[in-house]
């Protein structure tokens, strides 16, 4: 099976407040996917009902099963890591160790204590006593030795500086990131991670507004800078958004051919950054 | 391998192929020598493993790289003789001609830049 979720028609509503308008989307295995917008976009909801933390309408399958009656088997193959801190202050690393070996049956105690051994964290240390590159580290060490097919990241770094955030990151793609298994992450911080995806996934209020694996992206959406001259010609391709840069205009181009952008100047691909801008504004 | 800065008007396989291709020419890295995984590159420069999956592939399929079973990939043994002729045709064939064609839009004289340059460096 090389689907790991799928969801077809997904809706959530808060009240009157309709938080997930009948998205559909996919995640295949062997991939690394971003879910990318803006807050209250629905991104937390889309992986609260992924982790059976939420009830919804619509169809969505986790590893083929349904996240709302099968959480518990759908919890074996599925790890976690959140924004915000879950491990108690008073809980002893050692203790950690023991809790998730004993309520988890997928965890590997050994792996856990490798990833440790090369970290300056002691097992004594209480999470109290940890810095939070440290708690964030001992957190990975933890999910990395869960033999999960499905990892799933909301902000894994939020607040932890670049060092960590590398290390966090390289962690993932040496011991734990392999074809038969996928990472679906949301994060503010995308221009550090926009080269380690596969996948991106744009999402604005409830509905998905882009979903494309990152060489979609690239032959679909061209940059291109251009001079006064041609600002007729560039317009007459309807690009998708433009801004000004240095006295001249750069477009953003969708489905248009290289070979007729070319003769208007440079073409870029542009940053996943300000690909998301301009989708968060397209129609406003 | 140094720290690479990605532009963003190729794609990063093609640039980090590229790099390879520099390295080896450079002598960084020998013919038969083992290069990084691919997992070890992806987590060095924080991309995607298929990226690097795809730009070593592009390298075995130009006999640049091959496979060992077991063992990794491997600088083929004459890859640097290869690289050096191939990169010697472009340059003559693709790069020197635009090189020409700016010294002339520029109404500078071939001749005697040659000359300024294997002599002083000064001007004149």
């Amino acid at each position: 099976m090389s689907t790991l979720i799928e969801a077809k028609g997904l809706s959530k509503s808060y009240g009157s407040h309709q938080a997930l308008k009948s998205v559909d989307f996919k995640v295949e295995r062997g991939r690394i996917v971003g879910l990318v917008g803006p807050n209250g976009a629905g991104k937390t909801t889309i992986l609260k009902a992924i982790l059976g933390l939420t009830s919804y309408e619509g169809d969505l399958t986790v590893l083929g099963m349904n996240p709302e009656r099968q959480r518990h088997q759908i919890m074996q193959k599925v790890s976690f890591i959140a924004d915000v801190a879950v491990l108690p202050g008073w809980l002893k690393v050692a203790n950690a160790l023991e809790f998730v070996t004993e309520v988890h049956p997928n965890f590997n105690l050994e792996r856990a204590k490798y990833f440790l051994g090369k970290t300056n964290i002691s097992m004594d240390a209480k999470v109290k006593q940890l810095s939070k590159g440290m708690v964030a580290q001992l957190h990975l060490a933890l999910v990395m030795s869960i033999e999960a097919e499905l990892l799933v990241l909301d902000e894994p770094t939020l607040g932890l500086d670049i060092l960590y955030r590398k290390e966090f990151y390289n962690q993932l793609l040496t011991e734990f990131f392999d074809e038969g298994r996928s990472i679906l992450v949301t994060t503010h911080q995308i221009e550090e991670i926009e080269n380690l995806l596969t996948d991106l996934i744009f999402i604005r209020d409830g509905k998905i507004v882009l979903d494309a694996t990152m060489d979609e992206v690239t032959n679909d959406y061209i940059e291109v800078m251009v001079s006064k001259d041609n600002i007729a010609q560039a317009e007459a391709l309807n690009p998708v958004m433009s801004r000004d840069v240095f006295g001249r205009k750069v477009y953003l181009f969708q489905g248009v051919s290289r070979e007729q952008l070319e003769v208007l100047g440079e073409l870029h691909s542009p940053s996943v950054a300000d690909l998301f801008v301009a989708k968060m504004k397209e129609g406003k | 391998m140094t720290t690479i800065t990605w532009n963003d008007q190729q794609p990063i396989f093609r640039q980090l192929k590229e790099k390879v291709i520099e390295l080896i020419i450079d002598g960084e890295v020998s013919d038969g020598e083992a290069v990084p995984s691919v997992r070890q590159v992806a987590a060095d420069y924080q991309i995607n493993p298929l990226t690097v999956s795809k730009a070593y592939q592009e390298l075995v399929d130009e006999s640049i790289l091959e496979k060992r079973r077991g063992l990794g990939m491997f600088v083929t043994e004459s890859a640097r003789e290869h690289l050096i002729e191939s990169e010697k045709k472009h340059f003559l064939e693709v790069e020197w001609p635009k090189i020409l064609e700016r010294i002339e839009r520029l109404g500078m004289n071939l001749q005697s830049l040659v000359n300024n340059n294997t002599s002083t460096g000064e001007d004149k």
